[in-house]
């Protein structure tokens, strides 16, 4: 199984843009968190001493992926954290998408974290999740 | 003139491009552009688009307007203002931003660029240890759920009245900082976690806060300047840019939820989905009303925290009081709102999205004080080039709602000038041209790189051309704290 992401150039001028990618919704999650925690700060340089447990239910993967993604700009400022990783789980049942995650990180360390940008959402402009064969793509804009 | 875009737009002035009726099925008005020729054919794509969209929307008023530092944005373009009737129209957050009540506020000081050389250095680690900035950042002020309604409710009043700041400082605050009817209760309990620990903090992005200096051959009115208490000889002043941080962004994400299954409802079609919106008049469009005044007041009194720090910082380094230093507020102006306010036409509810009000002299709606100078506007350039001081126009209120510029805007994406410069790389030019520069990011400092800006003075000088605005000062950064 494989995910990666990339930020797109020109997409949103003043704001940031990326294309996540993976060989199932599963890793399509993991690559577009990838790309929102590298967003916001080197996640190799944030401790895990914060977690939380998150749940979603949803009726599509792109709303659910829009609600995770969401979550994460919404923990980042009530708890004043920046993110280590996030364990995903997702699961398709009949007319229902599911993710179970535990989200973990610190909290915002100056001295010790590499600070990126400040994301203050997730956008609905240009979004998309698409399936071509087995193979999950999504374009996020966040405002930044 | 090659323009980036294949519709047509007509000359009007050389400072104001008409986009007919005609060019988009759906347009209620026509769209116009205030650009010099020069800034019109570096304006991208999305501008023509949007303008035109939001032509497109229930109730719109005269003219879907441009202004020269228009770019594209969420929904409406930035730079971009529309007046709606406020029976037949509508209110979308498309057309306030996600960052309501972004704005920008002046503050004058008595200090000399020769009083401050020596000790800019200390002064910079000062602020950047009193104003927080960047990913993550709390404000001092603890807030629980009581008190943070105060805020919602009062703005810069609960600031005065928690003893962060000056009375006098109201009045020199667009809507004395307080904007009447925030219901906190239109609010959700995810906006208030986001924003309870944010008062008082910068963010990131553009958001700013510059020592700046004012040189003498920069003054450009004498009079005004000096009524608005700028004296020009090398005088020291401080420039705050930022808004209702994750709050206010919570309130339009919210909202654009909310508009979107409304808009069904009320059989509402719009032609890109950020630009959701409700009736004016309807359930949802009064419950977003309130909620964005509850943002734009929490948007007042982060500025207000600010400013008291700003005010202590100063009085540390200096080893007097703020008073004696003379840190009087020159103005505070919101950039990202929506407000009714009366024209011929009648009520109109007036969105201006990166577009500052600029309501000319003898406006009933301004203070005794500005009923000479007309009300101050302050646009923001990039870091490295500098801001201006303005005033409004008789000829804002009858061609543009009251309305002119904000700032420089893009002309680069983030990717492209991280690609160009890094932050350090950055830091030691500006260094080295005089610029102190203290910043939580460096892959953030790249992205605010002056080059990926527009020039501010040909965006400045196309305003004042066309009358809507007149230039005051510019201000020269000489320090800079970025997120």
């Amino acid at each position: 199984m494989a995910h990666s992401f990339r930020f797109l150039d020109d997409i949103a001028l003043a704001d940031l843009a990326f294309q996540a990618e993976g060989d199932s919704v599963l890793e399509l999650f993991r690559a577009a968190t990838g790309a929102l925690l590298e967003t916001l700060a080197d996640p190799s340089t944030v401790a895990a001493t914060w977690a939380r447990k998150i749940e979603h239910v949803c009726g599509t993967p792109d709303e659910l992926l829009f609600e995770w993604l969401s979550d994460l700009v919404y923990w980042k400022d009530a708890a004043g954290v920046v993110f280590h990783d996030a364990d995903l789980c997702v699961v398709h049942e009949g007319t229902t998408w599911t993710l179970a995650a535990v989200l973990r990180g610190a909290l915002v360390d100056q001295t010790t974290q590499t600070l990126r940008s400040d994301v203050k959402g997730v956008t609905k402009h240009l979004y998309e999740v698409t399936q071509q064969g087995a193979h999950w793509y999504a374009r996020v804009v966040i405002d930044v | 003139m090659k323009l980036n875009t294949d519709m047509r737009v007509n000359r009007v002035t050389d400072e104001v491009w008409e986009i007919p009726m005609t060019e988009k099925s759906g347009m209620l008005v026509p769209a116009r552009i205030y650009a010099t020729p020069g800034i019109l054919q570096t304006m991208d794509r999305g501008v023509f688009d949007q303008v035109t969209n939001v032509a497109c929307l229930p109730g719109i008023a005269r003219y879907a307007l441009c202004m020269p530092d228009g770019h594209w944005g969420y929904g409406f373009p930035i730079g971009g203002v529309a007046a709606f009737d406020v029976k037949s129209g509508i209110i979308s957050p498309g057309g306030v931003g996600y960052d309501v009540n972004c704005g920008m506020r002046l503050i004058r000081t008595d200090l000399t660029l020769d009083d401050v050389r020596s000790k800019l250095e200390r002064l910079m680690a000062e602020l950047f240890r009193r104003v927080p900035a960047g990913v993550g950042a709390a404000g001092f002020v603890r807030l629980n759920r009581d008190s943070f309604e105060g805020v919602m409710t009062r703005g810069a009043r609960w600031c005065i009245e928690e003893g962060y700041g000056w009375h006098r400082d109201l009045v020199r605050i667009e809507e004395g900082g307080c904007i009447a009817g925030a219901d906190p209760s239109t609010v959700s309990d995810h906006a208030v976690g986001r924003g309870i620990n944010q008062l008082g903090t910068l963010g990131s992005g553009n958001h700013y806060l510059e020592v700046q200096v004012v040189a003498s051959d920069h003054v450009f009115d004498p009079d005004t300047a000096t009524a608005l208490g700028i004296t020009g000889q090398d005088q020291i002043v401080v420039m705050v840019h930022c808004g209702s941080r994750g709050f206010g962004h919570q309130v339009a994400s919210d909202y654009l939820k909310v508009f979107e299954k409304a808009m069904r409802r009320y059989g509402i079609s719009v032609k890109d989905q950020q630009l959701a919106c409700a009736p004016f008049r309807s359930p949802e469009g009064q419950d977003y009303f309130s909620a964005m005044n509850c943002a734009a007041n929490t948007a007042f009194a982060n500025r207000q925290v600010i400013t008291h720090q700003i005010r202590e910082a100063f009085a540390t380094v200096f080893g007097i009081s703020a008073e004696e230093l003379g840190m009087e507020l020159v103005y505070d102006v919101a950039h990202n709102i929506a407000k009714v306010e009366r024209y011929p036409e009648g009520e109109l509810l007036v969105h201006r999205k990166g577009s500052t009000r600029a309501f000319g002299p003898r406006s009933q709606d301004l203070p005794r004080v500005f009923q000479q100078t007309g009300q101050p506007v302050i646009c923001g350039g990039s870091m490295e080039t500098g801001s201006y001081l303005l005033v409004g126009t008789d000829r804002a209120v009858h061609e543009t709602f009251g309305s002119t510029m904000h700032g420089s805007g893009r002309t680069m994406s983030r990717a492209q000038a991280k690609k160009t410069i890094s932050g350090e790389q950055l830091q030691q030019a500006m260094r080295r041209r005089g610029i102190l520069v203290k910043a939580v990011s460096m892959s953030g400092l790249a992205e605010e790189a002056g080059f990926a800006y527009k020039n501010i003075s040909e965006v400045v000088e196309t305003v004042d051309r066309a009358g809507i605005t007149k230039k005051v000062a510019e201000l020269r950064p000489i320090g800079n704290i970025k997120g």
